[in-house]
C-alpha cells in the first residue's frame, strides 16, 4: 500500500537494490540460508570464505560466546570459527544458481588461499560461475593460511600488496575487495598497500581478536571446549566505534572505495558508517541475532532518514562527516560548561559522584532536594557527567572567547 | 474534557522498547485480532524510526490512533507477551500510542487503480471502515452508507477523556479520503434498497438499540439510557442536571457512562449498581481503575427491583444477593436473599445493561438475540451478503471489528474473483 522504497545505487559498477549486504559469515554459509537472506530483501551477499578443494578446515564447536549484561547479552559476539567447510567446487555451483534466481542482486564470494595458484584458481572459477564481486579475507582472527599461519595477512604490508596484485590480475574486470583487520599499527599503510596492489576496494573491517570472558570459579575461558578456550573474533555493537575510526582514517587518507563492516546493528549505524566514507554496509551479527527480518527496519528507517534530510540517493551521504573529523590539536578551544535541564533531572546523584571522584569536584549536591548545582568556576566542561546521566539531562554549553555564538554538545541515541 | 492517560516520553518508550525480546513468530502478533506486526514496530522504535513504525501499524489496521488509546491490551496482545514468563509484559498499547502520537498518518500511499466493482458497506464504524480500506487496496470501489459521523461507536460515544473527538474524526477522515469511493448519507434497512450496481454487500451496522430494564418505574422522569447520554456528552452538549445517580449494569458502557457523569460534575454522586460481584464485572480493568480514580463508587450484589418516585425518580429499591452457581459464561449468578430489600435514594437512574440489534434486512437470517448468522468466511444466508462487527459478535471491541472488516474484504474478493487476489 506504500510507495516502493528506492535505495538503489552503484557500487564498483554493480547495481545494488539497497546498500545492505550480508557479510561472509554463517548467514551466507548454507545455500538455503543465503537464499532466504536474499529473498528477505538484502541487497546482496558475500558467500562465506571458501578455499580450494582438499584444504582441511578443522572446525571446533561450540564456537560462539558473548559478553554483555543479562538485559543485553550480546553487546559483543565472539567466535572461534574458521573459513567455510564448503570448498570452491560447491561454491561455484551456488554462485551460478543464486545468480540465476536473483539476477538483480549482488552475488559476491569471499576467498582465502595460500599460494598464488590457489588464489588465482579460486578467482577464475568464481568468475566463470558468474560472480559479481570477489572479497579476499586477509583478516580471519584465527590466522591466514600459508607460510605465516596464525598471523593475519593484512598485518603484513608486503603480503597485502602482493596477494592483492595476484587476485586482481586474475579477476581482471571483476571488482575485488580486500577485507582487512583493524589490529595493525597503521591502517593507512595497509590501505595504501591494497591500492598499490590494484584491488578495487577495502572491506573495513573483520572481527577483532579478543577474549570473551573467564569463568571465575573454574578459570575456563569462553567458549569452553572441555575446559579449554581460545581467543575469539569479536563482532557486534561492541566494535562499532573501532570500525568507525578504521573507515574514517582510510577514507581521509586513501582514495579507495570502502565497504563498511563490523558492529553495524541498525540503520543509524549504517548512516554513520557511510558518513565517514563507506559506500555500503555489511552485516553479520545483526541477522545472526534477530534474523533476516531486520532488513525491513534497515530499509524503512534509512529511506525515511534520506527523505527527511532531503537526500536523493544513499550515495549522497558518503563521506559527509569527514571534513568535520580532525586531529585533537586542530580542534577549536571553546570555554565549556555543563548545563542542567532541570525538568529532566531525576535526582540520582550520579553526576555528582562522577565529578567528585573522576572530574573536577565541580558539582555541589543538594541532598535535601536531590539536585546537582554546577560550579562555573570549577567546571572545565569535560562532559563526563553528561555521559553517565541516565536521562540525558545534562548538555555541554560551548562558547568561543570574544564571540557571542553558543554551541551545544548533545549526543543523540 | 482532558484525556486521562498521558503518552510515553521518548525515554520511557526507548526503555520499554529495549525490554522487548523481538520474539520470533511473536505471540503478541497472533493474539492481536488485527495481527499488527508488533515485534517489528517495536524494533523500529528502538532505532527511532517512528515513521517506519507508523507505516507498519497503519498497514495492518485502519484505526490505529483509536486502538492506541482504547484497546483492552490485557485481553489481547499483552496477555501473550513472552516477557510475562520473565517479569512483566511489554506495555504494547502504550508503545503503539507513542508512535501514533508522534507521527502523522503516512501519506506515502500507492494504490492500484479502483477499476473493480462497487461494494456497498452499510455502517461506517470500525468494521465498515476496515472492510472499505481493504477492498480499496484490492482495487474495488467501496461505497459506505452512514447517516452519522463516520467512525461508529468510538467516534460518537466513547468518552473524550479516553479518546478525544478530533483524534477519531481525523482518522476516519483519513480512511474516507484515501480509501472510500463515496459516503452516502442514508439509512439502509433492506437489501432491496441497494441497487444492482453493487457486486457485494457488507453489513456492519453495529448494535443501535439498548436493552430495556423491565422493572416498575422505568418510565419515570429521570430514567436515562446510557448510550444516549454518551452521545450527548461526546457531542459536547451538557448532561441533565442531577445530583445522585445510579448506573445499572456492569459492562464497559456502564463504567464508561459513570466516569463521564462523575468527570462532568465532580460534586455529583455516581454509583454503579451491579447484580454480581467485583470479579464478575465485564468492564476492562483499566476502565474500572480509571472510574475509581475519578470517584465513581460501586454497589455490588444489588438486584434492582423497582424505581421509586411520583413523577420523578426518587430512589431505587434493590434486593441484596449472594453469588450462586456459574452461568454458561463461567461467571457466578446472583441469588436474591429473601427480605433484604433496601432503598438507594437517587434523583436519576441510568440503564446500561446491554445493547441490542435493530432488526433490519428481513431476508438476512439472525439468531435469537437478533445477531446476523454468518459462515466462517463471514457470509450471511444470502449470497454475496457479508456481515461483521458487533452486528455479528454482539458488543465487542474496535480491534475485533477491524479484524472482521479485513476478513470480510478478503472473502468478498474471493467470492467475486474465485480465489484470486486474496
Ligand atoms: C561465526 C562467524 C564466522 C565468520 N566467518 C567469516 C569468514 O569466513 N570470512 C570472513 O571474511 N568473515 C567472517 N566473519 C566476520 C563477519 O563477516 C563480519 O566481518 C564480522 O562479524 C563483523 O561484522 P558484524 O559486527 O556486523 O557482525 C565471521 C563472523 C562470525 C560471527
Ligand atoms: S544454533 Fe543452536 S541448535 Fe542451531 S546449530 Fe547452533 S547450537 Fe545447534
Amino acid at each position: 500500500m506504500y510507495k516502493k522504497i528506492d535505495l538503489s545505487m552503484e557500487f564498483l559498477g554493480i547495481r545494488l537494490e539497497n546498500p545492505f549486504i550480508l557479510s561472509a559469515a554463517p548467514p551466507t554459509d548454507e545455500f538455503d540460508i543465503a537464499y532466504n537472506g536474499l529473498k528477505a530483501g538484502w541487497g546482496g551477499i558475500i558467500l562465506k570464505t571458501t578455499s580450494v578443494e582438499g584444504n582441511s578446515v578443522p572446525l571446533k564447536y561450540p564456537m560462539m560466546s558473548s559478553f554483555g549484561s543479562m538485559s543485553r547479552k550480546v553487546i559483543g559476539l565472539g567466535n572461534i570459527d574458521l573459513i567455510s567447510g564448503y570448498q570452491i567446487d560447491e561454491i561455484e555451483k551456488r554462485v551460478k544458481t543464486l545468480k540465476e534466481v536473483f539476477p538483480e542482486k549482488m552475488i559476491g564470494a569471499s576467498i582465502m588461499g595460500t599460494k598464488k595458484e590457489d588464489w588465482q584458481t579460486l578467482v577464475w572459477r568464481l568468475k566463470k560461475a558468474g560472480v559479481d564481486l570477489i572479497e579476499c579475507s586477509f583478516s580471519c582472527p584465527q590466522g591466514s593460511m600459508g607460510e605465516e599461519a596464525g598471523r593475519m595477512l593484512a598485518q603484513s604490508i608486503e603480503a597485502t600488496e602482493k596477494v592483492a596484485r595476484w587476485v586482481k590480475e586474475a579477476a581482471e574486470d571483476i571488482p575485488v575487495l580486500i577485507k582487512i583487520t583493524p589490529q595493525v599499527t597503521d591502517i593507512v599503510e595497509v590501505a595504501k598497500a591494497v591500492k598499490r596492489g590494484g584491488a578495487d576496494g577495502i572491506t573495513a573491517s573483520n572481527t577483532i581478536p579478543s577474549l570473551l570472558g573467564i569463568d571465575i570459579n573454574t578459570f575456563e575461558p569462553y567458549p569452553s571446549l572441555f575446559g579449554k578456550g581460545a581467543y575469539s573474533g569479536l563482532s557486534g555493537p561492541a566494535i562499532k566505534p573501532i570500525t568507525l575510526r578504521t573507515i574514517a582514517e582510510i577514507a581521509k587518507n586513501v582514495d579507495i572505495t570502502i565497504s563498511g563492516n563490523g558492529g553495524a546493528f541498525n540503520w543509524r549505524d549504517a548512516v554513520e558508517f557511510m558518513a565517514v566514507g563507506a559506500s555500503n554496509v555489511q552485516f553479520c551479527t545483526l541477522p545472526m541475532h534477530y534474523g533476516f527480518r531486520t532488513i525491513e527496519d534497515l530499509k524503512r528507517g534509512f529511506a525515511h532518514y534520506l527523505s527527511d534530510m532531503g537526500f536523493n540517493s544513499p550515495l549522497d551521504i558518503v563521506g559527509k562527516a569527514l571534513p568535520n573529523i580532525k586531529s585533537q590539536d586542530e580542534l577549536p578551544s571553546p570555554k565549556t560548561l555543563a548545563e542542567l535541564v532541570e525538568e529532566k533531572c531525576v535526582g540520582c546523584g550520579l553526576c555528582y559522584s562522577a565529578c567528585f571522584d573522576g572530574g573536577h569536584m565541580a558539582i555541589d549536591w543538594d541532598s535535601e532536594k536531590r539536585v546537582p548545582h554546577f560550579d562555573e568556576e570549577k567546571c572545565v566542561g569535560c562532559a563526563m557527567c553528561m555521559q553517565i546521566c541516565p536521562v540525558d539531562a545534562i548538555k555541554m554549553k560551548e562558547k568561543i572567547e570574544g564571540s557571542n555564538s553558543v554551541y551545544y554538545f548533545v549526543e543523540k541515541r | 474534557m482532558e484525556e486521562i492517560e498521558k503518552t510515553f516520553s521518548k525515554e520511557q518508550a526507548a526503555i520499554e522498547a529495549e525490554r522487548c525480546l523481538y520474539c520470533y513468530d511473536a505471540p503478541c502478533e497472533t493474539a492481536c485480532p488485527a495481527h499488527v506486526p508488533i515485534a517489528e514496530f517495536i524494533q523500529s522504535i528502538r532505532t527511532d524510526n517512528l515513521k517506519g513504525a507508523r507505516e507498519i501499524i497503519q498497514e495492518a489496521h485502519p484505526l490505529i490512533e483509536t486502538c492506541g488509546r482504547i484497546c483492552p491490551e490485557e485481553s489481547f496482545c499483552q496477555s501473550a507477551c513472552t516477557r510475562i514468563k520473565m517479569d512483566t509484559p511489554i506495555k504494547i498499547r502504550e508503545l503503539h500510542r507513542y508512535i501514533t502520537d508522534n507521527t502523522d498518518p503516512s501519506e506515502n500511499l500507492e494504490l492500484v487503480p479502483a477499476t473493480k466493482g462497487k461494494i456497498a458497506i452499510v455502517g461506517g464504524g470500525p468494521a465498515g471502515l476496515a472492510c472499505a480500506r481493504e477492498l480499496r487496496r484490492f482495487g474495488y470501489q467501496p461505497v459506505v452508507f452512514e447517516k452519522k459521523q463516520l467512525g461508529g461507536v468510538p467516534a460518537n460515544e466513547i468518552s473524550a477523556t479516553r479518546l478525544p473527538e478530533e483524534i477519531e474524526k481525523k482518522e476516519a477522515r483519513f480512511v474516507h479520503h484515501n480509501f472510500v469511493s463515496e459516503v452516502k448519507d442514508t439509512t439502509i434497512k433492506s437489501l432491496e434498497e441497494l441497487d444492482k450496481e453493487y457486486s457485494a454487500i457488507f453489513i456492519s451496522t453495529g448494535l443501535s438499540g439498548e436493552l430495556n430494564l423491565d422493572i416498575p418505574g422505568n418510565n419515570l422522569d429521570g430514567v436515562y439510557y446510557s448510550r444516549e447520554l454518551l452521545k450527548r456528552a461526546k457531542s459536547g452538549a451538557k448532561l441533565p442536571h442531577f445530583k445522585r445517580v445510579g448506573v445499572i449494569g456492569g459492562g464497559n458502557v456502564a463504567v464508561e457512562v459513570a466516569s463521564v457523569l462523575k468527570i462532568e460534575d465532580p460534586l455529583r454522586d455516581v454509583e454503579v449498581i451491579y447484580r454480581r460481584g467485583t470479579k464478575e464485572l465485564k468492564a476492562f480493568k483499566k476502565e474500572i481503575e480509571e472510574a475509581i480514580e475519578v470517584g465513581v463508587t460501586f454497589q455490588f450484589l444489588a438486584i434492582p427491583k423497582k424505581i421509586e418516585g411520583d413523577k420523578r425518580v426518587e430512589g431505587l429499591v434493590v434486593t441484596r444477593a449472594h453469588l450462586g452457581e456459574k452461568d454458561p459464561s463461567g461467571r457466578r449468578n446472583p441469588v436474591p436473599i429473601p427480605n433484604s430489600d433496601f432503598v438507594i435514594p437517587l434523583d436519576a437512574v441510568v440503564i446500561a445493561i446491554g445493547q441490542k440489534a435493530d432488526v433490519y434486512f428481513p431476508k438476512v437470517e439472525r439468531d435469537a438475540k437478533g445477531l446476523v448468522k454468518v459462515s466462517d468466511g463471514l457470509m450471511a444466508n444470502v449470497k454475496g451478503v457479508f456481515a461483521g462487527g458487533d452486528i455479528v459478535r454482539g458488543a465487542s471491541t474496535v480491534v475485533e471489528c477491524v479484524a472482521d472488516g479485513k476478513k470480510a474484504a478478503q472473502n468478498i474478493a474471493k467470492y467475486l474473483e474465485g480465489g484470486k487476489n486474496v
